[in-house]
């Protein structure tokens, strides 16, 4: 279990594979909170990742905030936050990619 | 290790199939996993010739006797990295009749020690030649079953009037387009009987959705990188991880070639590929969905998005 977060040792989540080196790793996890940013603000959320403690940062715009160890039980943590889940296909969302 | 998961309906002739690829070798030194959901087994005795062979009996491996089958598997990889252990290569998993492959496929991916170890090779179906029709009418568990097939074994084709077999592939091929489908004689593998031009599809009562699965394939722009499709990838599975219910593809990392496979909403660990060969670069960047409720050019708007690119 980590000192820091208290999140129990786990294997590596798929979504973290393609990294060799640990300076990959740390640019993913950075690409990885810029691409959530992409699309949570349409929903009202915010993703944060510091590259220091593990997992990811979330945040709502009502104040809510929580920690995901990895983007599955992010997108789990979104569903509760928001009351639905944050679908790509999501008319709303495909609209967007046409207006931007 | 490699795992395929051998699945089918009730009586649709999977423990007859794969006697015969025991007897082949197909597999290479190879462990059988039998489930049955009865209490007393049977299946066991026709894989006789299996030298390596567990049994799970008294409850299905997809729900109540999921712990037993995690356990069968640990103890399969303990044994195997243990010193002077008979080295297996491969798992055979024969799924009780009553199984969904999925939420088996599901339990080993989730389990931190089995992922390191087992890699999902296929998901084999047995369909039966005689009946699978009517059971596709009667039960949605066989539909489920096909489904999530790589691969559909039909079998009995030798006994099957040459019309209904005809309106069976034909509607296999509409349940469940990706999946190879191949027939078997006793589990030999025989030609698949010619499908006539016109041939109807069976018409299915509903389930808990109308439309069948359709494949669809996305090319993946290389200017995408690894990091926005699997952050795209992992909000579209946990949102409709009910609809589609395979992704199969290759994706090219900093890394190397990545395996990336899906059943459902559980992803397996991806494998690194050898550099590829001129033949295979064609693949490359292509991802296969199987599933409904979803079209290509959605799909491909949604990720480039996600990537931040305009369309």
């Amino acid at each position: 279990m980590c000192a820091n977060c208290g999140f129990p040792a786990a294997a590596g989540h798929w979504t973290e594979a393609g990294s060799v080196t640990a300076t990959d790793r740390m640019r993913a996890r950075y690409r990885r909170a810029q691409v959530l940013n992409t699309v949570l603000p349409a929903f009202g959320l915010a993703a944060h990742d510091d590259g220091q403690v593990p997992g990811i940062a979330l945040s709502s715009s009502t104040g809510d905030s929580a920690r995901a160890t990895d983007l599955e039980q992010f997108w789990i943590l979104a569903e509760k936050m928001t009351g639905h889940a944050i679908d790509p296909l999501d008319p709303r969302l495909l609209a967007l990619t046409v207006a931007r | 290790m490699r795992l395929t998961v051998l699945g089918g309906y009730l009586g649709s002739g999977k423990s007859t199939w794969l006697r015969h690829q025991l007897y082949a070798r197909t597999f290479g030194r190879v462990h059988v996993i039998v489930n049955e959901a009865a209490e007393v087994p049977v299946d066991d005795v026709l894989l006789g010739a299996a030298q390596n062979l567990t049994v799970l009996a008294g409850g299905c491996v997809c729900c109540d006797a999921r712990e037993a089958l995690i356990s069968a598997l640990r103890d399969l990889c303990d044994r195997r990295t243990r010193a002077g252990a008979d080295p297996v290569d491969h798992i055979v998993l024969e799924t009780s009749g009553l199984a969904d492959p999925a939420p088996i496929v599901t339990a080993f991916l989730k389990d931190p020690i089995l992922v390191h170890h087992i890699v999902l090779s296929e998901i084999v179906v047995a369909v039966d030649g005689m009946h699978a029709l009517e059971q596709l009418r009667d039960a949605p568990l066989g539909r489920q079953q096909i489904e999530a097939a790589d691969r559909l074994i039909l079998t009995k084709s030798d006994i099957a009037p040459a019309g209904s077999l005809a309106q069976l592939i034909a509607t296999l091929r509409r349940l469940n387009p990706g999946a190879s489908i191949g027939a078997a004689h006793k589990g030999t593998q025989v030609p698949l009987p010619e499908v006539p031009l016109g041939t109807k599809v069976a018409v299915l009562p509903d389930s808990h959705s109308q439309e069948p699965v359709t494949p669809t394939r996305l090319q993946i722009d290389p200017a995408i990188d690894w990091t926005a499709f699997c952050v795209w990838l992992s909000a579209l599975l946990h949102a409709r991880g009910h609809d589609i219910v395979r992704v199969k593809g290759v994706v090219q990392t900093p890394s190397g070639r990545l395996l990336v496979q899906s059943v459902r909403r559980i992803v397996q660990s991806p494998e690194i590929l050898p550099a590829n060969t001129a033949g295979d670069a064609a693949n490359d960047n292509v991802v296969v969905f199987i599933g409904r409720g979803f079209c290509h050019d959605d799909l491909q708007r949604s990720l480039e998005y996600f990537a931040g690119h305009t369309p």
